[in-house]
Formats: structure tokens, sequence, C-alpha cells
């Protein structure tokens, strides 16, 4: 074929074109084909792995109950009785929730029926006098509520959690099987409300780190070269820059007043939404050079040269057949990155740059454990089930990366 | 690669992990000392001059000595455990006060000596408070010599026309050692030429800093007529020349009478400051005004003298590294390792060596807690001077477990710009709102004292100005008054504190209290070292815990904080009837009266509440009863020459 | 080899020179400075000590100023520790850390290699079960959780060893262990999973066909091939480790430089906290340089380049 007329260029386009087309549609079912049975296969393998089921189930489990934590019939993670159960050990006794000196169910009775007599006189009222009784409904519903003091404002959702656990439990909870701490608080619930942050900083913080690390580690492996040199000394460097700085730098970036008004307040972003992506921010780098060393030795591969002869871009290579190749490895990486994360943010918190009070984390409860082993006299409920929790969980994570990697074997297929 | 070397790898590495592990086990065992203690952290210097903190403190009263020192008086303790202190002479071993109360002269004692044998004389005190006050120096605690007359011109570079003025010129051997200095030239000062004043910059801090600067592109005319070189100093023809710290650029910018020449300091001449030494054994000292209180100055450490052959021959920050250290305390330092330990040996100088019982004494740096009271029960620590609050309960029914009430106040700063901060009913309403007595039992624990006013008590002679007590009822109307009844209305308030278990507890417990009984909606915030002091500086906070210790043993070190645009106010605070009568005070020659003036100025403090008092400190000790002569009291000094080691029980 | 070095060596002066540039800016960036103190300073003082550590000059002149001391390993005098020199604080803290990585490394390697070789060997047993899973227990259980229980076991309960310090061996192995344990429990399974990859391949079959006792084989054959993802790991972690741990030195008291990081970052001492990230960034460098020499002395297809 020679580069002729228009017409004929034309043609030939067409004909190119359509052959691009069928080979897309080839290599799509052959893609497709493959990924199934890939992760069909692995998921098979796993499940014969009981350690890594349990582990699986586990987690699932924790996840599930750290999300509905609200629903369930616990003690109020904040409020503290400094004179009556200050470091109390594990007891069986029965708990109810008190706002006060009342029950919880008296003081939400009390405090719905104010709010109706105010909204009755708002339907009488006119003008301006209206407005004022709405703005006064609004706001006793936010300051004066009941819920507010036993789990600090919590947001429209987990209200509506609390509402349906207080109609299914009432004022009931459960003892303080777990002890309570040096206010006087239930371990116990402290430690879901815990696992709550805890969860998230390890999934969001990986997710961040999975989010960048893919695409710098892919995006370096694919290009090679000058491309590929410099952006891992880039990485090298941000190994060796001390972390608190970086953290302190962004922490402090992100929550200027001007910037967290235009840019972060308007999507709801807060303080420890901000935290999180900072973790994430700052664990990419082993992912990228793990995810790096895959696409290097992927790239000469023959499905990547099939791609680039259909015309397929750079991005596009990476990002819809090479990256899809690594998740494996990254899965496993990614077990072993979670329960670095929440580790990580244990030491950030006793550093003073993680969460705040009333929010609470497993690597908070843990340094208040460990800050009272003594031998004097050791409260050992404080340390002895944040610990079991956490590793526990490691735990899971652990084992399940172990299965993971297994499952994912190339070399383990259809045994 | 060769064949030969891939065999012997294993072989190396073998060799260099046997060498390695030899390598660390290579560190000596140190022979075991008579004593020793837990300082707390590494001191940040054993410099007196430049020193600020207690494990400092405890370092350098047992190297150095002053004038006088702390001396526990020989009376039994009181009920509350304590035995009071007071200066005694040491390097001096007498002083007399003028009938004006405002000249002392201390003699000091012939039989004082260096660790190097040399005399400790008058001119030693000369020159070392002369160092300290020397603006290059940059002393923090500078201040403790501003009672001395002109101290604080000298200190803070404030010169005006017909001074005698000491002008530096810049040919300091180094210029990163505030001594041995350049020459020196003397002379009145005729005039100040000043460039335009710049603009203010709205941003506070960069103007101050624009101010600065501007202050050093100043030319000072002066006369000069006496040169000094070192110790050498001669009278040279009178001439009239033109000095400037940084001299602008273009010389002819500037109509000066001469050419203007660039120097580093133009400072008050430092012979009209108030010490001199009338001969080698005595030393006058004039003050401003009667201070009843300079004793006890003396007495503290940054006052201490330092051997000028020492810092001159070996410079910061060499002259304090053990080998080179010349000192005239109860001991020497032995060695000094990094974060671990100062090992201290008795000095067989010192003046009253015979009655010093220790020999060999190490200062530990154990930073937490737990560990330290782990060493303290294995027998390591003779003395550890913190311990767990957690187990505060079982541990202060031991014997060995000692307890005293301290002149340092843990309290809350309320930014009085902010609102709804701003109004004083709402602070009075925070404050009553506070159970601090059961702060004190259940949080801290170490028999801590709530706090109503904003000085400690203990102070002879002093009656404190309270503030409200705690009482939800009142604080509710109070808040009412204040226009947020039942708490509508008011926006989230935000605490912040520096990380730290026991502030994070305390924070807790104070935003339930201000929930329960105000229904104000807090926000806890815990802030790296710091940005936490960033905040406090920047006076970006609604409210900041933060404590204070005495400085010297008078209220006035607490008051003297808020006064408009104080250095440590960092409130907001600002009430030219508080500035009035802190004034009034410090040139108040009566006694008494002056402590009724103080008394007025806490009672306006409390009043306005600036800051919430939350409770006083204790100092928490464990010695072990094989020590003796280990006294508590309120400064938490426990001088370690006078402590023994006998038969336990 | 001489040009792998040199190569190197180039690119390690440009990455110091780098880590020197950003974490400059950065530390600088960051609110709050050397001269904050609870206490605040008179503007006049604090313009002092400014001048004197040429703190108002402008920033690029610092910058270069900086550059050229660190050229020639002066970091200068530490702000916060004031009688030390930021090259006497690395001196004092360098060596205390060191040793107690090396034990600490020795102590991981031994009864890492030899549980993960065991358990690989024993495939399924007990040995196997239980190496694993105390292997999993040295990952997940956090250190400072480690330590302080093994302080009260092992101080308090059976008086093995003192409490806390350093200058004396005894003092030396509680925190070496504590300290080792993540790291044996990692060495473990990476042995194990190396070893049940090599035991599979030809050469191994090879050398039993030889005749070569199972032991030599093991030893001499199995663990050459299964040893490189370990070396690997050693390296960034050798450097880890060597640089000390913030939290087991203060339980331990121990003088390392651990602490000096953290430290030196709060209370933004900048010429320690710069003095003390080019350390570690070379210790990283040099590692990672040792790591690929040792791949290519091991195995003999792999080339330096």
């Amino acid at each position: 074929m020679s580069a002729g007329t228009p017409s004929s260029s034309n043609t030939d386009h067409d004909q190119a074109a359509q052959q691009r087309r069928r080979y897309e549609e080839l290599l799509r079912e052959a893609e497709s084909i493959k990924g199934v049975s890939l992760w069909q296969d692995a998921w098979r393998r796993l499940r014969r792995n009981r350690a890594a089921m349990i582990s699986l189930g586990f987690l699932v489990l924790m996840s599930v109950s750290a999300v509905l934590t609200p629903l369930a019939p616990l003690q109020s993670p904040m409020a503290s009785d400094l004179k009556n159960r200050q470091l109390k050990p594990p007891t069986l006794a029965a708990q109810t929730l008190t706002v006060g000196e009342q029950s919880l169910t008296d003081a939400l009775q009390k405090f719905r029926a104010e709010i109706n007599a105010l909204k009755q006189e708002i339907a009488s009222a006119e003008g301006e006098q209206k407005a004022s009784l709405i703005k006064e409904v609004a706001e006793r519903e936010r300051r004066n509520h009941p819920y507010a003091a036993l789990w600090h404002h919590p947001g429209f959702i987990t209200s509506r959690l609390i509402d349906l656990r207080m109609m299914l439990f009432g004022n009931y909870s459960i003892p303080s099987i777990c002890g309570s701490d040096g206010l006087g608080r239930d371990v116990l619930s402290r430690l879901f409300w815990g696992a709550r942050v805890s969860l998230i900083v390890g999934i969001v913080g990986t997710a961040v780190s999975l989010l960048i690390g893919v695409s710098y580690g892919a995006t370096a492996g694919y290009c090679g070269g000058w491309v590929d040199n410099a952006m891992m000394r880039f990485v090298d460097v941000l190994y060796s820059v001390p972390f608190i700085f970086v953290v302190i730098f962004l922490i402090t970036i992100l929550s200027q007043d001007d910037i967290k008004r235009e840019y972060l307040e308007p999507y709801g972003i807060d303080q420890i939404m901000i935290f999180y992506v900072v973790i994430g921010a700052i664990y990419w780098l082993t992912m990228s050079r793990v995810v790096r060393g895959q696409v290097m030795s992927l790239k000469h591969e023959q499905f990547v040269d099939a791609a680039r002869t259909t015309g397929a871009g750079g991005m596009r290579i990476i990002f819809r057949h090479l990256v899809p190749n690594v998740m494996g490895v990254v899965i496993v990486y990614l077990s072993l990155t979670i329960p670095a994360v929440m580790l990580f943010e244990a030491f950030l918190s006793f550093l003073g740059l993680g969460v705040s009070p009333p929010d609470v984390s497993w690597g908070l409860l843990i340094n208040e454990g460990v800050q009272v082993i003594t031998p004097i006299r050791t409260f050992w409920w404080l340390v002895l089930f944040p610990g079991l929790t956490l590793t526990l969980t490691l735990f899971a994570l652990n084992f399940l990366g172990d299965g993971l990697r297994d499952a994912l074997d190339p070399r383990m297929k259809n045994r | 690669m060769s064949p030969t070397i891939r065999k012997l790898f294993p072989y190396m590495v073998v060799f260099v992990v046997v060498g390695a592990m030899g390598w660390a086990l290579s560190f000596g065992t140190l022979p075991k000392a008579d004593f020793s203690f837990n300082n707390g952290t590494e001191p940040k210097t054993i410099d007196p001059a430049k020193a600020t903190g207690s494990p400092e403190g405890r370092i350098i009263n047992a190297l150095f000595e002053g004038l006088l020192r702390d001396h526990p008086l020989d009376v039994p303790p009181d009920a509350s455990g304590l035995t009071p202190m007071e200066p005694r002479p040491a390097m001096a071993e007498s002083f007399t006060l003028s009938e004006d109360g405002r000249t002392y002269t201390f003699k000091i004692r012939p039989t004082a000596r260096w660790s190097n044998g040399e005399a400790v004389t008058a001119d030693d005190f000369v020159w070392s408070w002369r160092r300290f006050l020397h603006p290059a120096t940059a002393c923090i605690y500078a201040y403790q010599l501003y009672y001395l007359t002109n101290a604080e011109k000298y200190n803070t570079s404030v010169v005006e026309v017909g001074d005698v003025v000491e002008v530096e010129l810049p040919d300091r051997p180094d210029e990163f050692q505030p001594f041995p200095r350049g020459t020196l030239l003397r002379g009145e000062l005729r005039e100040i030429i000043k460039p335009p004043k710049p603009e203010p910059i709205k941003d506070a801090k960069a103007n101050a800093k624009a101010l600065s600067k501007w202050k050093e592109t100043w030319a000072y005319v002066v006369a000069v007529n006496q040169q000094q070189r070192v110790d050498e100093i001669q009278d040279i023809e009178p001439t009239v020349r033109v000095f400037c710290i940084s001299p602008p650029k273009e010389p002819g910018k500037l109509a000066a009478p001469a050419k203007i020449e660039p120097c580093l300091h133009v400072l008050i001449d430092f012979d009209t400051v108030g010490v001199h030494a009338t001969d080698k054994t005595t030393l006058v000292v004039q003050l401003n005004n009667r201070t009843p209180f300079f004793t006890n100055l003396v007495a503290f450490y940054p006052l201490h003298p330092v051997n000028r052959r020492c810092v001159e021959k070996y410079g910061t920050p060499n002259w304090t590294k053990a080998e080179n250290l010349v000192n005239n305390g109860p001991f020497n330092m032995q060695f000094r390792r990094l974060r671990d330990r100062v090992r201290l040996v008795k000095n067989p100088e010192y003046w009253n060596a015979e009655n010093v019982a220790l020999e060999v004494i190490d200062a530990l740096a154990v930073p937490m807690e737990s560990t330290s009271l782990n060493m303290y029960l294995t027998g390591q620590l003779d003395w550890s001077t913190t311990a767990p609050s957690a187990i505060m309960p079982e541990l202060s029914q031991r014997d060995d477990f000692v307890r005293a009430p301290m002149l340092t106040t843990y309290f809350y700063r309320v930014n009085v710009n902010r609102p709804p901060l701003d109004n004083p009913l709402v602070r009075k309403a925070l404050n009553r709102a506070i159970d601090k007595s059961i702060i004190c039992e259940k949080v801290t624990k170490g028999g801590q004292i709530p706090a109503r006013s904003f000085v400690p008590p203990g102070l002879a002679g002093f009656k404190s100005g309270l503030a409200g007590d705690f009482n939800p009822e009142e604080a509710r109307k109070l808040l009412a008054e204040a226009g947020y009844p039942g708490g509508r209305g008011l926006r989230k308030i935000q605490i912040v504190y520096n990380t730290n278990e026991g502030h994070k507890m305390i924070a807790e417990v104070i935003a339930q209290q201000w929930h329960e009984h105000l229904n104000v909606e807090v926000e806890l915030r815990n802030l790296e070292w710091g940005v936490f002091l960033n905040t406090l500086h920047q006076v970006e906070y609604d409210v900041a815990r933060s404590a204070w210790i005495a400085d010297y043993p008078d209220p006035n070190t607490f008051l003297d904080m808020f006064v408009t645009d104080g250095g440590n106010n960092e409130t907001g605070f600002a009430n030219p009837k508080y500035d009035q009568l802190i004034a009034d005070a410090a040139s108040e020659p009566d006694a008494k009266k002056r402590m009724e003036i103080l008394h007025d100025a806490e009672e306006l403090l409390m009043d306005e509440l600036p800051i919430i008092p939350i409770y006083f400190y204790v100092s928490v000790n464990m010695v072990s009863p094989r020590v003796k002569n280990f006294t508590a009291n309120l400064q938490d000094v426990h001088p370690l020459h006078l402590l023994r080691i006998g038969k336990s029980k | 080899m001489a040009a792998f070095l040199l190569k190197r060596f180039l690119w390690m002066v440009l990455t110091l020179w780098i880590v020197f540039t950003v974490t400059f800016f950065l530390m600088r960036a960051v609110p709050g400075g050397p001269f904050d103190g609870e206490k605040q300073l008179s503007p006049a003082i604090k313009r002092n000590i400014e001048k004197r550590y040429h703190f108002d000059d402008p920033l690029a002149v610092q910058y270069l100023d900086n550059l050229r001391r660190a050229a020639m390993f002066d970091f200068g005098p530490s702000l916060k520790l004031e009688d030390y020199t930021v090259n006497e604080v690395i001196a004092e803290g360098f060596p205390i850390s060191a040793s107690l990585g090396i034990f600490a490394m020795v102590f991981a390697l031994t009864l890492g290699t030899t549980a993960g070789i065991v358990s690989a060997i024993k495939r399924h047993s007990a040995y196997d079960v239980g190496f694993m899973i105390l292997a999993t227990v040295g990952v997940a259980v956090p250190n400072f959780v480690l330590a302080s229980l093994a302080v009260v076991v092992f101080v308090f309960q059976v008086h093995l060893f003192p409490a806390a310090g350093w200058g004396t061996v005894r003092q030396l192995i509680l925190p070496a262990l504590c300290l080792g344990a993540p790291f044996a429990g990692y060495i473990a399974r990476l042995t194990r999973t190396g070893m049940l990859e090599v035991m599979g391949l030809d050469y191994i079959r090879t050398a039993y066909a030889k005749g070569l006792s199972h032991r030599r084989v093991v030893l001499r054959h199995a663990l050459k091939g299964a040893i490189t993802p370990v070396i690997s790991y050693l390296g960034p972690a050798t450097a880890g480790i060597l640089t000390g741990s913030l939290v087991l030195e203060r339980i331990f008291a121990i003088p390392g430089m651990g602490s000096h990081f953290i430290e030196a970052a709060t209370q933004r001492d900048y010429p320690l906290a710069m003095g003390v990230t080019l350390v570690y960034t070379f210790l990283l460098f040099f590692m990672n340089t040792l790591v690929d020499v040792s791949y290519a002395l091991i195995d003999p297809r792999i080339k330096l380049g």
C-alpha cells in the first residue's frame, strides 16, 4: 500500500480502523476470559486455605461491626465517671445509659417533648418570632440533644443508627467486660469506636498509597530509561526526608483557614480526613517500588506488544494492560501496608500529629495502656484488650496476605 | 567478580559480623556511683547564663556556686512537709545592705577557689554578669538582673544622647563567640541620626522585625576618648566619630559629621551598670529600687560566676566540655555522655569540701516516668524526680515518696480578643463550671491543689486574690447574663494543648464539664510541641493549656506576665489599670504595701480572667531511704552537696 | 566493579544534595522555630540569637552557606543542645544505636533464618506452624507493647535483666531482643518462602542425585538461592535499625540516635535535624549498594551495572 490519493487513504484508514476494532475486540475477549479465570482460580485456592478464610471472616466481621457500632448496645465511649468507675477492672455489673441523673430514654422523651412544644409554638407563631423559634429549635436539636453528651454531636446517619439502637435495646448496654479507663469510660465501647478510626486510617491511607504508588511506579517502570531513573531517585529522596516535617507541613498547609474554607469544607473534608490522606501520601513509596519492579518485568511480554501494535497509547497500556496484571502482587503488599499504616497512626498520634479526642483509635488506646504498665500496679485490661484487638487484626491481615500470595501465584495455577 | 572474592565472601561476612559484635561489646562498664538520680531530660546546656530549666539547674548548682546559695533552715518540716529555704553566704562570706535598701556590698570568701586552684574574685562576678547581660550572649534570663541600675538599658541596647557609651568595633577574632571581644571605644553619645522610619506593616511580627532592622541603620555620633583592647585601657585624643551597625550602602545618604564606621554594638557603658569590684574581694551592687527578693536572685543559678580564662580560651560550645570546664561549685564534671548521664565527682578545691559527703554522683537523663520508676525500684536510681500519675495513690502510701507544694501553676489561657471569649462574663462562667477538685483528686492524683488564684500559696506576706469557685448554678447564670442562656448562641470553643497524656485527660474532663454544666460545645486539639508554641505566640487559639514556674519566690514573677503586650502575656489581655498596679508595685519601697498592691492586681486579674487557673503543682520525688538530708521545699531544689548516704532504715 | 561503585557514589552525592535541599526548605516552611519556647524571648534577644546563627540572612544565602559547610561535613552547633555541635551529637549517639542495632540484627538473622529453614524443610509440621505463628506475632505486636511487657516479666517477675540504662552487656540484651523481634519474624517468613521455592528447583535435585548429604544440600546450595529476598530486605532494614528507635530508646533509657530524629524535628533544631537526616540518607544508600554488591557475590549470574 502506498500513500496515494486522499480517497484511497480513507479506505485504508477505514480498513485499518476496522481491523483495529476487531483486534481490540479479540483482545478484550481474551483479556476478559483470562481475567475471570485468574480471579476465579485464585478465589478457589484461597477458599481452601483455612487460616486465610478465617482471617477474611474476622476482618469482614470487624469492618461490619465498626460500621454498625452505633447500633450495638454499647456504653457511651466518652461519658466519663471519675467518681465511681475510674480504672475499674472488667466486671459484669449491669450498666444503663444515663444523661446526668436520668436515663437516656427519659432524657430523650423530655427533650422531644420540649422540641414538640416549641414546634407547636412555631405553628401558631408569625413573622420574626417564627424565624427566631425555628432557629431556636435547630440550635436545641444540635446543642441540647441527649446524644450530644454521650456521642459527641453525632452526624445524621450515626444519630439515626443510635435511634435504631434505642428502639432495639432501650437503655440496656453491655457491662464493662473490658474494664474502664483512667477517666472512668468503658473500654469495650472505646475499642469499637476506635475501630472506626483505625480501620478507616488503614483503608483510606492504604487506598491513597495505592493510588499514588501504583500510578507512579507503573509509569516509571513502563517508561524506563532516564525517566525511570529520575522518578526512582525522587523516591529515594522522599525516603530520607524526615517524615515529621512532611506531615506537619502538609497538615499545616491543608488546615490553613483560607484553604480549608475554599477547597476543603465545601466537600465536607475535615481534619481527620486530611490526616488519613497525609498518611497515604507517606506510605506510597514502597508501593511504587514494588509496582515498578513488576511492570519492568512485564513490559516486554507479548500482550504489551500486542496492545502497542493496535496503537494503544502509553497511558492506556499502563492503566488498562499493565496495572491489572500487577494487582496480585499489589494486593499482597496491601495486606502488609494496612497494619503498618495503623501502627504509624498510633505513632503520629503519640507525637501529637494524629487524632484528637473525643476521637479515639486503637493506637491511642494502646498508648494509654502502655503508660500504666508498672511493677507496682498494672491495669492489665487497658493493655490486654486494645493490644489483643490490634494484634488479632494484624494477624488476620498477615494470614490473609499470605493466603492471597499463594492464591495469586501463577505457578500454583490450577493446582 | 573474581571467584576468589566470591569464595571468600561468606567468611568476610562472618568476620564483619564478629568484628561488629566485638566492637559493640567494647563499651566498657563504669564503676558504680555513690548516688544516682534521674535528672529528667538531658540538660540543654550547663552554661549558667544560658540555662533555663530545672534539670540544668540541678547540674549547675552542683558545678557552680553564686554569691549566696539556697539552704534549708535548720527547723523541722511544717505541716505540709516543707522546710523553708533561705539564701545563705556561699562565694560571699558576708554581705551588707545600705539604709535605702539599694546597695548590696558582698565580701568574697578568701578561701573561694576555682577548680583549677585560682582564687574567685569580685572581678569574676563583674565579668560573668557582664557576659550575662551583653546582648550578644542573648540570655533568656537576662531580665533577672534588670533590678541593677542601667542593666536593662545595657541588655536591650538602648542608648540616649548624653550617655557614656561603649562601641564595639567589628574586629572580633571569632564572630560566633560573644567573647573574647573586639576593640571597645568609649565616649559620650552626642547625637543619633535616624533614617526615615519604615512604614508600619500590618503583620505584628514583620513590623517588629522591620523596626529592629531600621534601628540597626541608626548612626551614632560619639565623642570617643578611651580605647580598650582586651584589658588594656588607654585614653586617647578625644575625636568625634560616627558608628553604625549596618551602615548604608551609599555613604552620602546619611548626613553625618564624619565618615560612618561599621560597628557591632553601641551600648551604654558597662561602668554605669550597677555592679563594680572595688577590690579583689568586694563586690558592690546598686539597684534601681529596694528589691526584697534580690538575695533569692543572687542565689539563682543564672547569676553564678563563670571562669573568664576558661570561656575565653575554649569558647562556646567547647568550654563546657568536661575536660575544659573550670568551675567553683562542690562538684566537678568527670564526664558527660549525651542523653545518658553527667558524672559528677567531689571538687577538692571547693571551700567547704570537708562537708561534702558524696564522692561520685550520676545524673541520668531518663525522660520516661515509668522507666524512671522501674530504675528506682530496681535500685539503679536513688532518687527519681518523677512518678507516673496513674499509680500516684499507691505510691503516696510509701515512706520513700516525698511530696511538697511547688510554686507552679497549671492554667488555661483564654484568647480575650476572640468573641465570645472577649466577654469577661463568659470567661467567668467557664471558670465556675470547672470542678477543679475532681481533676486534682482523680486525674492528676499527686496531691495537687485546686487553684482559685494564679499565684500559688506559700509566699510569705502575700494574700491571693481569688476567682470564683466551682458552682454550676452560678456559671449558668453568668452565661445567661452574657447573652447565652443555656449555652444557646455560643459557638464551638476549641481547647489546644501540646501532646501529653496528662494534658489530654485534663482537657477531656474540662470539655465534658463545660458541656454538662453550660451546654458549651468543645473541640479538643492536640498539637505537636513546635506548632503549639507557635499557636500560643501568635495568639491563634480559643483556650490553650499553659503552666508557669516561679523564677523567684515572689508574686511578681506570676503577675507581671499579663501587662499589656508583655512577652509572655499571649492572651491579648490589656488593662491599663492592671499595668499601673504592676508598675506601682515595682516602685513601692514598703514591702507590706507592695504586697497589697500585688494582691489588688491579682484580684483584678481573677476578675477579668484572661487565664483560668486549674491547679497548683506539687513536686513529686521518690528518694531511697538510705539518702539523708533530703528536704522538701517550695522551689523543689535539693542541693546535692548536702545529701549523705546513711544506712537504710 | 569500580565503575559501578563510582556511578553509585555520584548518584549518592546527587541524592544527598536533593535531600539536603528539600529538607532545608521544608523545615523552614513548617510553623514554629528553634528559638520559640514556653517562655517568650524578648524581640531584641531573639534578634541577637538569630543574628548569631545567621538566621536573619536571606534564605538563599543561608542555604548556600549551610550547603557549603555541609559539604565539608560541618553541620554547625546544635541549637537545642547548646554544649554540642551536631557532629558531636551524632558521634556520641550513632555508635550506641549501631551497637544495639548490630545485636538486634544478628539476633534477627540467626533466629529468622533458622526458623525459616526449619519451617520450610518440615513443612506443615508442628515446628512450621509454631514458628510461623511466632513470626507473625513478632510482626504483629507493636514493639513498644512487647518492650513494656518484657520489662514487667524479665525485670520484675524473673530478675534476669536490669530495668533500663546503658553501659553493660546485660543492659543491651532486652532492648536488642525487642528491637529485633519484628525483623526476626519478617526474615523467618522471607526465608521460608524462598526455601520452599528453591527446594523444588532442578539444581537441588541434581545436588541430591550427586549423593550430597541433606544438610549440605540445604545449607550450601538451597540457602544460597533462598537468601536473596532476605538480603534485599536487609538493606533498608539495617539502615533503619542502625539509626535507632525512639520508642525503645525511651522505654529502656538508651542514649541512641533514634530520639534525635524525632526530637530535633519537634524542637526545630534545624542543624541537628539536617545532620541526622543526611546520615540516614547516607546509610540507606550505603546499605542498598552493599546489597547490590552481595547479590553479585552470591549469584554469579548477576552483573553489576
